[in-house]
Parts: structure tokens; C-alpha cells; sequence
């Protein structure tokens, strides 16, 4: 498997950062394993995409289901680390309107923070 | 071993101066001599070898020799003649070659097979069983050897006839009167595989077969459970039990064979904790035929055979299915194959080309083109994922956008449509970028972009990317799609691509980007786009369909 999948507690917040590619198959199918599991627990995810190198069409459909279903759920997840490549697909794709993104994880973290203020 | 001696030639008929033919319907197969020449195949009744399946002709084929080369010549059949899988007019037969008579897969023909191999696997397996060796485990070895023919073989019904065979060996082993195979199905309940007694007759569930004890058996640890029913509180001297007049039941559990020691530091030493498959159940009911003296030896042969014996038919089982898995993915490809033929109208105002370049998988990647009075439409689309169910939604979806073409219906009414359906049949995280594009005589075009990547307008040398945009479809239900409109002058080319030919790749993991499909759609038409797109890839093999349209609006 071409993708590594970390996870840490930063006040309070879960960050999950992804380091490698999130693509059809096993790599799209354990992100979306370890992020319901991850949404059994908490609320508040930060997903960190900075050493993400490429995201392919599947894995950014894991990306909007997970999503969806966090929202319906009442929790939330704010994505960090884009690259350039995967702000244009979103952008492409529209997404960008759906999905909360932020430049820094230290933005993101402060806005779940905000949010709960 | 002896193991050639058995496979040789001597074995069996069919092994002389004519090949065979074994025709092989449904569970059935028949040797036939190719004792003369021609020899007819079809449905008459005169022929030599009828099949009688409205799909085979009447005069089929022949197989005619020739200085003792076969071939087989096909009589115009309406259904063709297959050799392995290809369609044929004449061919010479090699050993071994699959022969297909119109219909396919449910009965066909191999020529002149190995080993003569004219019996059956049960026919085959007896022969081993029936060898003198002195070393009762060697026939169990046997049988694995075996396994290897016949999973080379592709016999058909392997488990069975694997079933029927260890029962057969069993009984002879331990001279018992019955012996049963249950194995546990999907539901982990265990079930009657086969059953046989001493004379070789079939059995069924019986009930005086012991269920406590088959429970015991699969519960313990053991490697088989030994029963004397008279003194079933004591077993401790196995060994030495004595005959008594009574009824006695030996259970061998049936473990799935590890492949890999656990190494698990945890487990005590020995310990058996591999799945169960199911058990092997033997017993009899009268002194005669008592069986408490079966040596520990033989059970534990018996054990630990039996259980890779069944895993392995198992495996050539699921050989087999998986065979059919990849005939039916094949028809499945070729039915996207057919989808994706689109027949492009011919308009006084455009020249209209498309090209799909697939992957190895099948994708979900489709183009159409619709020409009504509102003007010439041309729809690409890429469904999220690969292989079967991606080909399934590409078709699906096909179908709606082409009927709601058909009918007039307004661009971003078709794609709302298409995401209300997708949303609505909660297809997983599957979803598709679809972009539309209605061109009229004007040039005038109306496009609808669904998540798909930007269009490309070729104008006098200079590229633009129309940048206005929606959601795919299929991911959120509430999405609100618009439309927008572009002026095409003469001369203009529109170019429309699919995520696989940005996204293809080179040896060294670059993608053929923006920058490159920009460059090369400037300068050249579809085909040199696909030819740049092959000459940066130098090989390595594409990860995703690339589809690429092309409209050169010429005027009015």
C-alpha cells in the first residue's frame, strides 16, 4: 500500500495526516476505514493532506463520502496541506465550495477552536 | 515415486494410434476416438459427435487428418467454430486445444489431451489407490500428487470426486464400514460433502451418524477424536484398545493447512489453531468390521492429508471459478467496447472525432453524440473507479443522458437528473464527471461541465479553457448545476479529454498535464494527441482510459 495514515490529538482536535497516494483500491478503502473509526471517537477532524502526492478520482469520492457522512453525523472535517494539484481539482470539481480548507493546520485547529468558543 | 508409470500411456484407452476427443457438457464428460476421417460435429443425429443446442449448426463442423495433422474446417456455421476462444475458419489442432461449437463454455471439445487422460478423475485416483505400497501414507501422498495433475488437467467437479476418493481411501485404510466428509458452509454450519461405505456406495446424512461427537471433535484440539461408545470415558490407551463388539466412531477434524508456522510468540507451542474446515467421519457398527485398532499413524496421515487434499481441490475449484470470473469480465469489456462504438452523425456544420484509448481494466469512461434539431451534442464522461461496476454506472448512465438527449430536454435538467438518480440509489462514494456540449449551426455552444476537466478551444493557434463549472454528479444530492455558452468561429477545433490522458503517466511518475495536452491539441488533431500521449509515456502502461473528442466547427 502506497499510502501511510497518522494520527495525533492537538487541543483537543484529532489531526489525521496522510503521506502518500489516495487511489482506487486498498489505499481510498483505509482512509475511509481509519476515518470512520477515527469519527467514532470524535468530532473534530483535521485532515493534514501535505505528503500526499496525488489524489485520483476514486479517492477523492472516499474524500466527499466520508465527508458527507461526518457532516450528517454532526462532526466535522477541515482539510489542510493541499498541494497544487489536488486545490485545482477541487477547483475543477467544484469541491472547493464544499469542503472547509485551510492553508495552515494551525488554521484549521483555531477554527474547530473558534467554533467551540 | 512412481508417479510417471501412472501417467503414461499405458493407462487406460485412448492411448493408442488415435487421439481422443473429451467432450465435456455441463458435469458430463466422453471420450471419443478419432478412429476416422472427416468427422462431422453438429446438430444432426447422423453427425459423430452431436450437440444438441439450437446454437450449434446442423452441419457444424468437420475434423478432417491429413498425413496425420488434424484440423478442424468450419461448415459456415451460423455460431462459429472456437479454438481457445478464437474464432476460426480452419485450424490444425495442437494437443490440448479447447474446441467450441457455437455454443461455448457449457459443452465443449479438448483435443487429444495428455496423459491419456480418458478416465476420469475418480477412474485416474482408483489407479493410485489400487497400487500395492506398503506404506499406507504414500497413497495419501499420492492423491496430493494427483491434485497437481488435475488441477493441470482442469477437470471438471475436482472437489467431488476428491471427496468420493478420500472416503474410498479412508475405508480402505482403516477398514471401517462408513465414512462421511462434512464440511462447514458459508454460514459456518457443517454439512454432508459426501458420503460412502465399504461396498462403495453412496450414503446420506444418516441419523446414526453422531452429531455430539462431530461437535466434540470440531470444539477439541485434537487430531482426531476416537470414540468407543462402550467406554467413551476413558480413551487414554488408544493405542492398545482391543477389539470389542461394539460400535466405534473416529472423527478427524479437518484444518485448514497453515501455509506460514504462526509465530506468534503468544500461542503455546503445538497448539492447533487453524481454521476448521470441516470433518471426516468414520465408524462402524459391528465387530466384524471394527475399526478401535486403526493405528495412531494412520490417523494422523489421515489428519493432516485430508484436510490439504480438500484445500487444494478447493483451490482448483476456485481456479476454475476464477476462469469464468475473467470470460465474464471479457464479455462485460466487450459490451463497453460496444457502448463506447459511437456512431458519430454527420452535421454540414462540424466534423465530429472521438478515441478511447482503455487501460487494462475496464473503465468507466464513455462519449456519445446526439444530433437533434437544438443542435449536434456531445457528452464525455468518466464514472469514478475501475473495472465491472464502473463500466456498469458509465452504461447507466449512457443510457439516461442519451434518452433525456433524445427527448430535448435542457442540459442542466439532464445532469440534475442524473445526480437526483445517483444520489437517490446511494451508489457508495461512486460518482462521475460528465461534461455535455450542444454546438449549433451558429456556433453557438451550450455546455454543462460537471467536475470534468476544462474543455480546450483551439482558435487561430491560441488555446482557451471555457473555465465555467459544476459538481460532478452523483455526490451530493442538493448540487445545482448551470450552464454556459461559448462562441466557436470557423476553423475552431473544441477538444474535450478524460482525467486519464492529463493523468498519464511517464516512467519516472510525471504526469501529461495541462501544459502538455495544451501544447499537442494546438498543434496537431486527435491522433497526434494520442501520439504525444504514447511518445511521453514511452511504455509504461496507462492507469486509466484515455478518451478524447474532437469537434471542428467548419460553419454554416
Amino acid at each position: 500500500m502506497t499510502l501511510k495514515i497518522e494520527t495525533r490529538l492537538v487541543d483537543g482536535v484529532t489531526v489525521v495526516s496522510c503521506h502518500g497516494r489516495i487511489v482506487f483500491g486498498e489505499e481510498a478503502a483505509a482512509l475511509r476505514e481509519d476515518l470512520k473509526r477515527i469519527l467514532s471517537s470524535t468530532r473534530q477532524i483535521v485532515l493534514n493532506l501535505a505528503g500526499v502526492s496525488y489524489i485520483d478520482s476514486s479517492g477523492l469520492g472516499t474524500l466527499v463520502g466520508v465527508y458527507s457522512s461526518a457532516r450528517a453525523s454532526g462532526a466535522d472535517i477541515k482539510l489542510t496541506g493541499l498541494g497544487q494539484r489536488l486545490r485545482d481539482v477541487l477547483q475543477i470539481t467544484k469541491l472547493v465550495t464544499v469542503f472547509e480548507v485551510y492553508d495552515t493546520e494551525q488554521q484549521a485547529i483555531a477554527a474547530f477552536q473558534r467554533g467551540a468558543a | 515415486m512412481d508417479f510417471q508409470t501412472i501417467v503414461g500411456p499405458s493407462s487406460g484407452t485412448g492411448s493408442g494410434v488415435f487421439p481422443t476427443l473429451v467432450f465435456v457438457q455441463g458435469n458430463e464428460q466422453r471420450i471419443i476416438n478419432l478412429d476416422h476421417s472427416p468427422f462431422g460435429v453438429g446438430r444432426k443425429v447422423d453427425k459423430d459427435l452431436v450437440i444438441a443446442d439450437p446454437r450449434v449448426s446442423r452441419d457444424h463442423a468437420l475434423i478432417v487428418s491429413e498425413n496425420g495433422v488434424f484440423s478442424v474446417v468450419d461448415q459456415g456455421s451460423k455460431h462459429g467454430t472456437f479454438v481457445n476462444g478464437e474464432r476460426v475458419e480452419r485450424k490444425t489442432l495442437e494437443r490440448n486445444d479447447r474446441l467450441e461449437f457455437g455454443v461455448r463454455e457449457v459443452a465443449y471439445v479438448i483435443f487429444n489431451p495428455q496423459h491419456g487422460t480418458t478416465n476420469s478423475a475418480r477412474e485416474f485416483l482408483s489407479q493410485i489407490s489400487g497400487m500395492h505400497i506398503s506404506d499406507e501414507t504414500t497413497d495419501l501422498e499420492k492423491l496430493v500428487l494427483f491434485l497437481e495433475a488435475a488441477r493441470k488437467l482442469n477437470t471438471i467437479g475436482v472437489l467431488d470426486e476428491i471427496l468420493m476418493t478420500l472416503l474410498d481411501v479412508t475405508l480402505k485404510l482403516t477398514r471401517a464400514e462408513r465414512a462421511y466428509v462434512y464440511m462447514k458452509n458459508a454460514r459456518g454450519e457443517l454439512r454432508l460433502a459426501a458420503g460412502r461405505n465399504s461396498k462403495g456406495e453412496p450414503l446420506l446424512d444418516d441419523k446414526t451418524i453422531s452429531h455430539s461427537i462431530l461437535d466434540d471433535a470440531l470444539k477439541s484440539n485434537s487430531e482426531f477424536v476416537l470414540t468407543d461408545t462402550s467406554r467413551s470415558a476413558d480413551l487414554t490407551g488408544r493405542k492398545s484398545i482391543v477389539a470389542y463388539d461394539l460400535r466405534t466412531v473416529i472423527c478427524v477434524p479437518l484444518r485448514k493447512p497453515q501455509v506460514q508456522a504462526t509465530r506468534d510468540a503468544e500461542a503455546p507451542a503445538g497448539a492447533i489453531s487453524a481454521e476448521v474446515m470441516g470433518a471426516l467421519y468414520v465408524d462402524s457398527r459391528f465387530a466384524s468390521r471394527d475399526i478401535s485398532g486403526v493405528s495412531n499413524d494412520i490417523l494422523h496421515a489421515i489428519a493432516t492429508e485430508a484436510a490439504s487434499l480438500i484445500e487444494n481441490a478447493r483451490l482448483v475449484q476456485a481456479e476454475e471459478a476464477g476462469r469464468r470470473y475473467q470470460q465474464e469480465l471479457s464479455i462485460a469489456a466487450s459490451i463497453q467496447q460496444r457502448l463506447m462504438a459511437v456512431t458519430i452523425p454527420e452535421v454540414p456544420f462540424a466534423k465530429l472525432a472521438g478515441r478511447n484509448l482503455s487501460c487494462k481494466e475496464i473503465g468507466g469512461d464513455f462519449f456519445d453524440a446526439v444530433n437533434t434539431s437544438q443542435g449536434l451534442t456531445i457528452v464525455l464522461a468518466d464514472v469514478s473507479g475501475k473495472g465491472v461496476s464502473a463500466a456498469l454506472l458509465a452504461s447507466t448512465l449512457q443510457g439516461m443522458i442519451y434518452s433525456q438527449l433524445t427527448a430535448g430536454m435542457p442540459l442542466t435538467e439532464i445532469v440534475t437528473a442524473v445526480n437526483r438518480f445517483f444520489t437517490d440509489k446511494n451508489i457508495g462514494e461512486k460518482y462521475a464527471t460528465v461534461i455535455i456540449a450542444r454546438i449549433r449551426d451558429d456556433g453557438d455552444v451550450e455546455y454543462v461541465n460537471c467536475g470534468h476537466i476544462l474543455p480546450l478551444v483551439v482558435s487561430g493557434g491560441e488555446v482557451q479553457r471555457p473555465a465555467h463549472g459544476n459538481l460532478p454528479v452523483g455526490l451530493l444530492p442538493d448540487a445545482k448545476y448551470e450552464s454556459d455558452h461559448y462562441q466557436l468561429k470557423p476553423g475552431d477545433r473544441l477538444v474535450l479529454v478524460t482525467d486519464g490522458v492529463t493523468e498519464a503517466e511517464n516512467a519516472r511518475g510525471d504526469f501529461f498535464e495541462d501544459s502538455r495536452l495544451e501544447l499537442a491539441a494546438k498543434s496537431g488533431t486527435l491522433e497526434q494527441i494520442f501520439t504525444s500521449i504514447s511518445s511521453f509515456c514511452g511504455g509504461t502502461p496507462l492507469n486509466d482510459d484515455c478518451t478524447v473528442v474532437e469537434l471542428l466547427y467548419t460553419g454554416g
